[in-house]
């Protein structure tokens, strides 16, 4: 019980981190929500889409950005599909990011451009060291008897 | 709920406690939100179905009508337009549909408004918005019984009247009290009053009572747009030029409204990139009970230069039931009509969508008209059919002398389509909500079945090459070629071409025509998935750009070429009935080459799987500027 507890603790602390650092907003929450019995592992699945698809989108917007000539549309279009993505799991930096890059591409800045692709990126990593971190500790929780808390 | 909405049979009986049970499709490319969607959209108890890809999504509505009551879009998808899959759910299914997009920007939304979308949700969706979609479905039962009243369909309103009964009695107990009743309150009021503003710009809003436009009620009502001038066209002159019972202002309202929206989107598309909007493209459906479209419908199709099979079919149906001389062709936007045929088939913007078949057929009948004289068995088919396009040649290109069909004819639609050009008009081209016509999306309006008919195995015209309409005629001449219409199944090609003094171009248009009669019968069994076919049967004067047109081609379903296919049918081999055998017309020649050459190309496309509706639509037939050589 006392690790339970304790495990219990850690999951409230990082999950509230994570709301206050503007990792994950409001979206995540409700996602949270959405997982039942029926889709016990929605939350999981979900994200692991979203990487798939949000680690595809930065190397096409890679690839696309070191074109001679750039296709903004086509970075904009990108861009704009990992805005949708991350706006929908509640990816807040990531989509924050996303909403400068817009600009940027709008601008036909190139400059601009890449440096928003290498924030992406590292927001991308870092939001999924962070949400592993979250999964695991539930995982432990539920290992150890206990139910994982539900944040208010 | 929603047993009303298709007044289909298999339709699930209202559900006690609606809105549980609403029936939803959602279409979103992003693999995430759609994932996010379900699982919201299944929390709020409602039976979710869910698709990636547009195209997908609207073959599931169309096999299973009557199986949804709401769609869930968004609108930016890579094999399709939202909007345009807005507007074709609209018109085949009348279904409500709500979009969706991260982008909310006002123009974005408006152009939703203005498409028809009930309403427009800004990503990332939360489950309170979700849970009041039901509302959509109700707000258009409703209207749809107050139309029902005004028309005097007891049996259906007493229907409707039930199942919003039902679902007011259940919002009662929820927390939309408030909303049933106001709904209640308005309901009573207006029963009684007559709906005079039947002029609304809102499609999502006038809901027509479930009329179905049959390719005769369409045409019936094209011929009196064209009699009173798309401008001047008010729906209760057209009522009174239709003369036919039952059916209201409401309904032509909104119909004309639908058909005024979709010529827009052809011109404005074309305008945009001097290419037939692809609407014309549109699937070209087994029901291709086209009404007559119209001049419209003429322009259209000329401008996409794509006409489906089943649009020629029914454009050739609705030329023969027409009295000659009442077919105006349509005022396409004569530049853009040249340039989609200078443009080749990429012009075809792929998100116009063209789900009306009816101006493509209209328009390669009229072009086929014009071009050749249609190989039809039947001869008086082609006499009328070649009459009439004569006389709406005539209309069109005074000097023109609608004698004999052909060479007149294409002349005639050369100078026409000249004309037109000059004119500049711009056709608000309205979609034909053919409700009967089982449009297909956009363009891929391919036959499902390869159409072994096509010719366009057969002779290879060399579309590619551009520019040879001799080729095209000689290939259409091709014995071959003309087996192949025999073979048919579904090919309506049975152009047989005469010799074309003209061209081998006609060819083509000659195919066109007899797709467009077997459309009628083919449309049932073959056209339906033409929704590329359409583009094929825009034989219409498809110039050389079939090289382009070719490649675009690939991926789509002929339809939109229908030049390179048969242009005529590109629908599955039904018999096409003898009657039909389009007859070797003397298409002019630019045109019948090109139908040809379209009919090539197509045939081999024929079963391209329209993923990439957006390509398809492009390829859509410009229609070539065959001009100068016809002349």
């Amino acid at each position: 019980m006392d690790v339970v507890k304790q495990l219990q603790r850690q999951f409230i602390d990082f999950s509230t981190s994570l709301y206050r650092e503007g990792f994950v907003d409001d979206q995540f929450a409700q996602l949270q929500k959405l997982q039942d019995e029926s889709n016990p592992d929605f939350v999981v699945e979900v994200v692991s889409l979203f990487f798939d698809d949000s680690e595809k989108l930065v190397k096409n917007l890679a690839v696309a950005l070191e074109q001679q000539v750039v296709d903004y549309k086509q970075v904009d279009a990108n861009v704009h599909q990992l805005k949708g993505s991350s706006s929908s799991i509640g990816a807040k930096r990531v989509k924050d990011v996303c909403v400068a890059f817009r600009s940027f591409c709008e601008a036909e800045n190139h400059e601009g451009c890449l440096r928003c692709l290498h924030q992406v990126s590292h927001e991308n990593s870092l939001l999924k060291n962070k949400l592993q971190t979250l999964f695991r500790l539930e995982q432990q929780i539920l290992a150890a008897g206990g139910t994982v808390p539900v944040l208010e | 709920m929603a047993c009303t909405s298709g007044g289909k049979s298999d339709v699930a009986p209202v559900p006690e406690q609606f809105p549980v049970g609403l029936r939803v499709l959602v279409v979103d490319d992003d693999v995430i939100c759609l994932r996010v969607l379900e699982q919201m959209l299944r929390k709020c108890m409602y039976k979710v179905t869910s698709c990636s890809q547009a195209t997908v999504a609207l073959n599931l509505l169309r096999e299973r009508k009557g199986c949804f009551d709401i769609v869930l879009s968004d609108v930016h998808m890579p094999d399709m337009d939202g909007f345009k899959l807005l507007e074709l759910v609209g018109l085949e299914m009348d279904l409500p549909v709500i979009m969706m997009s991260a982008d909310g920007r006002t123009n974005l939304v408006m152009r939703g408004i203005r498409h028809g979308a009930c309403d427009y949700l800004i990503k990332p969706i939360r489950d309170e918005e979700l849970k009041n979609i039901w509302q959509h479905v109700v707000r258009k039962k409703w209207n749809e019984i107050k139309e029902h009243d005004h028309s005097g369909s007891m049996e259906d309103h007493d229907r409707q009247k039930r199942v919003i009964d039902d679902a007011e009695y259940a919002s009662c107990v929820n927390e939309g009290a408030d909303e049933v009743l106001k709904m209640q309150k308005k309901r009573r009021d207006s029963k009684d009053e007559d709906d005079t503003e039947l002029e609304n710009d809102d499609p999502a809003a006038t809901k027509k009572p479930r009329v179905v436009w049959s390719v005769e009620l369409h045409q019936q009502f094209v011929s009196a747009v064209n009699q009173l001038g798309i401008d001047k066209a008010v729906p209760k002159r057209i009522l009174e030029l239709m003369n036919v019972p039952g059916l209201t202002r409401e309904n032509v309202a909104s119909h004309l409204q639908k058909f005024r929206l979709y010529l827009k989107r052809l011109s404005g598309v074309a305008q945009q990139q001097g290419c037939l909007p692809s609407t014309y493209c549109g699937p070209v459906e087994q029901n291709l009970k086209l009404a007559s479209l119209g001049r419209f419908d003429i322009q259209a199709l000329a401008a996409s230069g794509q006409l489906p099979p089943q649009t020629l079919a029914a454009l050739h149906a609705e030329l023969l039931s027409r009295p000659p001389g009442k077919l105006v062709l349509p005022a396409l936007d004569q530049r853009t009509l040249l340039h989609a045929s200078l443009q080749g088939s990429k012009c075809i913007p792929a998100d116009q969508d063209v789900a009306y078949g009816q101006p493509l057929i209209k328009c390669s009948s009229n072009i086929a008209k014009q071009t050749s004289q249609p190989v039809m068995s039947n001869e008086d088919v082609l006499s009328e059919f070649a009459a009439w396009s004569a006389k709406s040649l005539g209309d069109m290109v005074p000097a023109c002398n609608f004698g004999s069909v052909v060479e007149r004819n294409s002349n005639m639609l050369i100078s026409f389509i000249q004309q037109q050009q000059q004119q500049q008009q711009k056709q608000p081209v309205i979609p034909e909500p053919s409700r009967s016509i089982n449009v297909q999306p956009s363009c891929l309006v391919v036959p499902s079945q390869s159409s072994p008919n096509f010719q366009a195995g057969n002779s290879p015209v060399s579309v590619n090459q551009n520019c040879s309409f001799r080729n095209l005629a000689l290939d259409y001449n091709n014995p071959s070629l003309q087996s192949n219409n025999s073979s048919g199944a579904g090919q309506n090609m049975e152009v047989e071409c005469k010799p074309v003094r003209m061209h081998s171009e006609f060819g083509t248009a000659g195919s066109v025509l007899s797709a467009s009669s077997c459309s009628k019968d083919i449309q049932d069994s073959a056209c339906q998935r033409v929704p590329s076919s359409l583009s094929t049967i825009s034989v219409v004067m498809q110039v050389p750009n079939i090289n382009d047109m070719q490649s675009s081609h690939s991926g789509k379903p002929d339809l939109v070429q229908v030049s390179t296919r048969n242009p005529v049918y590109v629908g599955k081999g039904p018999s096409i009935p003898s009657r039909f055998a389009v007859d070797e017309h003397e298409l002019p020649m630019s045109s019948i080459s090109q139908m040809k050459l379209y009919a090539e190309n197509n045939g081999n496309k024929v079963k391209q799987e329209p993923n990439d509706l957006t390509e398809n639509v492009r390829v859509g037939i410009p229609v070539r500027q065959t001009f100068p050589q016809m002349i």
